[in-house]
């Protein structure tokens, strides 16, 4: 199989909404790409290495990732301790949906391995991936928040 | 005494969601962040179960397996794989380990607690069965024969997973008891969300399970909501308390 035949647009949203929705009740819907202009968000990211490489890039706003954290720890906003239990969250969401795409990638005869993951945060920032054999971009609302997934793969070296 | 549970993992989210899981029984939870800290806690504290994630700096957790294997002590020692994986090799590999059961994440702490029931039972923690006014059993009330179940204005996140975890002791303790019958009081709540359709789901669900009958009150406009949602278009909505006792 031709990693440019690997169905990725199709595997990337229906992680995404899976995980969302089973960890945090949070019932996504695709609108159209936008940008955070110069808001504050955090970006959790996992790598994946082997006969397929790739990343996976989760965007969301601080304030969206304080949301997800008491979803995903059943508490209230003003129980979060610190950036550190956010940052841990946001990290295990792009865990986990880079997990699902390392098992397609593995079931499609693209065995890889996956990378702990990593958070970047801040403002005004670009995070720019090229020479890539197949990405998605694909853009989630729940309520008034965004969330964006980045994901590229190309062959392995 | 209760049982000892290691959850190894480098995600402190998932630790404290296993802890979350495991809070209604009779559990000591002890935890380590790699698979060096795990095999050292397993070793000194001789835990009844293991939850071991597989993906982890320092040590991973088939790397801890692994190592356990080879220990007399440690190598009987049930342990359920956590893993964010579920292609066919990965899944192959973990039951090739002489892991007990695997689980798949995303996952919720129930279908956790359903993993571990199947490989050992679970004690409901003494004292802490939910009794009516008690935290954490706000919600639940015994009337006559009638447990009712009345849940607050705005339901979030955190109401679901709080009712989630009484709501299965509580019908165990309901059954035993003789007791079937259930109204779901919605008369408070004001705002339709995802979460209280989730909530009505679960609780239709397992009291379906546990073979309780179970009535819905609400107000006349959100009755009117959850009919245009698929997932509670047909439930018959009772308009008062009194209503729905007259209707069992």
């Amino acid at each position: 199989m031709d990693l440019s035949n690997f169905d990725l647009p199709t595997f990337i949203r229906g992680a995404t909404q899976e995980v969302f929705d089973t960890m945090l009740s949070m019932e996504l819907s695709e609108q159209e790409l936008t940008d955070f202009g110069d808001t504050s968000r955090i970006v959790g990211s996992v790598s994946l290495a082997g006969t397929a490489s790739g990343t996976v890039n989760i965007h969301v706003s601080d304030s969206f990732a304080c949301q997800i954290t008491a979803n995903m720890l059943g508490m209230e906003l003003d129980e979060i301790e610190s950036d550190d239990e956010v940052h841990d969250v946001i990290g295990e969401l792009s865990n986990m949906i880079g997990g699902d795409l390392k098992s397609r990638l593995c079931d499609a005869g693209f065995p890889c391995e996956l990378s702990i993951p990593s958070i970047t945060s801040g403002k005004d920032f670009s995070i720019e991936s090229k020479g890539w054999a197949v990405n998605e971009t694909v853009c989630f609302q729940f309520e008034d928040h965004i969330a964006l997934i980045e994901a590229y793969i190309k062959n392995g070296g | 005494m209760g049982l000892k549970i290691l959850t190894v993992d480098d995600s402190k989210t998932i630790r404290m969601i296993v802890k979350k899981a495991f809070r209604p029984y009779d559990c000591q939870i002890i935890e380590g962040e790699n698979g060096v800290e795990g095999l050292s806690l397993a070793a000194k504290e001789k835990p009844d179960l293991i939850i071991l994630d597989i993906t982890m700096p320092v040590m991973n957790g088939a790397e801890m397996l692994a190592k356990m294997k080879e220990e007399p002590e440690l190598k009987d020692i049930p342990v359920i794989m956590l893993t964010a994986e579920a292609g066919k090799d990965n899944v192959m590999k973990i039951v090739q380990m002489g892991v007990k059961d695997y689980m798949v994440k995303p996952f919720k702490g129930e279908q956790l607690i359903d993993r571990v029931t199947k490989i050992m039972p679970l004690a409901e923690k003494k004292g802490d069965s939910p009794k009516e006014g008690e935290s954490g059993s706000k919600y639940f009330n015994l009337d006559g024969d009638i447990q009712m179940l009345a849940v607050p204005a705005k339901i979030l996140r955190p109401t679901i997973v709080e009712v989630e975890t009484q709501l299965k002791p509580k019908l165990k303790e309901m059954t035993g008891g003789g007791i079937k019958k259930m109204i779901l009081d919605l008369s408070k709540t004001k705002e339709t969300n995802v979460s209280l359709i989730k909530l009505i789901v679960t609780v239709l669900d397992n009291c379906q399970i546990s073979g309780v009958k179970v009535l819905t009150v609400a107000s006349a406009a959100l009755g009117k909501e959850l009919k245009d949602f698929q997932e509670t278009g047909n439930i018959p909505i009772h308009f008062s308390i009194d209503d729905a006792k007259a209707a069992f």
